[in-house]
């Protein structure tokens, strides 16, 4: 009776006996029997997959946690990208879920995320979702994808293992994060696909605001081997227009390189900015790649009556941030170690302050971020 | 337990040797009596057509026997935490005879996966990895893992073919339809 009791009550909290033990002792080895069946049960499927040419994929969970220090060299965080916000801080990122699956030509992702970086890349915190869409293939060339998903604008994104920096552009910050909506792509062949789709009327939103009123098209284009290009709109009356070139080469098995290039105004009043990002990146050794990011972001003037202004230089300001970067792997573990240097053209568009708190043009800062990717 | 199944699938890289260019590969000589060349290759081209998607294996033909080239998908994790790896890209031979046949897969590259933006494993352009030097640019116990699983593969293809061959089952059937006439009786 009191084992059955000491069952039904919490066992952390319970006094550690010989009932408790028992308890454990009995759990354990129901534990240790479950694990035995899993990796039974995996090693037979893992035979019986390879065989079945993987046509109906299994659930797949994927994923990252991350966690970072920065070090802004005036005392206080001044660079106003997106994420490593704390300074001085040993921080947490987000842990990421992601499930999906595909049984025949359906098939679905649900991402979730929990952490600061969810809090700062979702429009309600509470919500902890990054991707939800459910696809259907009507053929090999031509799909349709409905749902909330990552924006298709942009070379960085979310997820912290998408990403060769640990800290984030301009760009990135000041673009699209999510767009919620249909799309279809169709594959002209393997060189070119087309993907057209409406989405809600504002970025980054779960529900829209009135209607489903922006459009987004992606032109994918594969010149020669290795290298993509992916030319991007997103237009609305509400959302703005933004026009985006996102490409990389993979020159060599060690040499990348990457472009972003992107120019955005808002339907009213001459708003916006535009920008550019260079990103390449070399492999040293099988476990250490060193890159760069180099870019040039400008906001635009606007008009006298515009209320939009982009995180960054103030309106008429530009800014050129170079960071450098390592990654340095082991297994799914990457530790990435970065210097960042920003600099805005004139002290007048410039929000930055040094370590006495008095206006500077200049920022830079250093982290230390560790991601793990499953 | 445990030791035993693990001991059981690290055995499937030692179906794996050399060639003459020193590249791995998969080579089985199977004996088939009581068959000749043309049925040998009908079944084995059936086999071809109707064993794989089109996607995984791609089929050709060169002065009488069949290569060609596939890939298959590298997993690793447990059941309901599978991790897509990588891609296995490798090149087929399939050769007949009278009373036997001959196989191969050789030339295995392997092609890492990234999650991209909407959660899809999809492969990093560019980025091939030929198994042969594979321990340049991955971990020893990672290239272990592949070639297990390049065993298990290459174990696969061969059963498969084998069922093909031995089945004629596993041809197309005639389709021609059955038609009863009422008027003749």
């Amino acid at each position: 009776m009191q084992g059955i009791e000491c069952k039904k009550a919490p066992f952390l909290k319970q006094p550690y006996n010989f009932l408790t033990y028992n308890y454990l002792f009995n759990m354990k080895k129901k534990f240790l029997l479950l694990l035995l069946a899993a990796s039974t049960y995996s090693i037979a499927s893992k035979a019986q997959d390879t065989v079945k040419t993987t046509q109906d994929a299994p659930l797949v969970l994927y994923g990252s946690v991350d966690t970072y220090y920065k070090d802004d060299f005036s005392g206080h965080a001044n660079i106003p990208t997106s994420f490593a916000s704390d300074n001085n801080s040993v921080s947490i990122g987000m842990i990421d879920l992601g499930l999906k699956k595909t049984v025949g030509n359906a098939s679905f992702v649900g991402e979730m995320s929990f952490g600061p970086r969810n809090d700062q890349s979702i429009p309600t915190a509470g919500y902890h979702i990054q991707n939800l869409y459910v696809s259907y293939a009507f053929s090999p060339k031509f799909s349709a994808t409905a749902g909330y998903m990552s924006t298709f604008i942009g070379y960085e994104v979310i997820s912290p293992t998408g990403n060769f920096n640990y800290s984030t552009s301009y760009l990135f910050t000041n673009g699209p994060f999510q767009n919620a909506g249909l799309k279809f792509t169709y594959a002209f062949s393997d060189k070119v696909s087309l993907m057209a789709g409406i989405f809600n009327d504002e970025w980054n939103v779960y529900t829209s605001q009135h209607d489903v009123s922006t459009f987004g098209a992606q032109l994918t284009i594969t010149p020669v081997k290795n290298w993509t290009a992916y030319l991007n709109v997103a237009t609305g009356p509400t959302s703005g227009t933004e026009f985006d070139l996102t490409t990389a080469y993979q020159i060599t098995s060690a040499f990348k390189l990457g472009l972003n290039a992107a120019t955005y105004s808002t339907t009213h009043y001459s708003a916006g900015f535009s920008g550019v990002a260079l990103y390449p990146q070399i492999a040293v050794s099988k476990a250490v790649t060193l890159g760069l990011r180099e870019e040039y972001f400008k906001s635009d003037n606007g008009t006298a009556l515009s209320t939009y202004a982009p995180v960054g230089p103030l309106p008429g300001g530009s800014v050129l941030a170079s960071t450098l970067t390592a990654n340095i792997k082991a297994g799914p573990l990457t530790l990435i170690p970065e210097v960042r240097l920003d600099g805005i053209n004139k002290q007048q568009y410039s929000s930055f302050t040094n370590s006495s708190g008095d206006p500077t043009k200049s920022a830079s800062q250093f982290v230390l971020a560790v991601v793990y990717g499953f | 337990m445990c030791v035993l199944f693990a001991k059981v699938a690290s055995a499937q890289k030692d179906l794996l040797a050399f060639n003459e260019q020193n590249k791995y590969m998969y080579y089985q000589v199977v004996s088939q009596p009581g068959l000749v060349t043309d049925t040998l290759k009908d079944r084995a081209l059936y086999f071809l057509e109707q064993a794989y998607p089109k996607n995984t294996v791609k089929k050709g033909e060169t002065s009488g026997n069949y290569t060609g080239t596939g890939k298959f998908l590298i997993v690793t994790g447990i059941t309901a935490a599978k991790h897509v790896e990588g891609e296995v890209n490798y090149t087929y031979y399939i050769e007949c005879k009278d009373q036997k046949y001959r196989y191969w897969l050789t030339d295995f590259v392997f092609t890492p996966y990234k999650v991209d933006r909407y959660g899809n494993s999809v492969p990093q352009p560019g980025i091939d990895i030929p198994l042969e030097n594979g321990t340049a640019k991955l971990d020893k116990k990672q290239v272990d893992s592949y070639l297990d699983q390049i065993g298990t593969y290459s174990k696969a293809f061969g059963e498969k073919l084998k069922y093909y061959i031995l089945k004629p089952a596993a041809l197309p059937k005639d389709t021609k339809k059955k038609v009863i006439s009422t008027k003749d009786w």
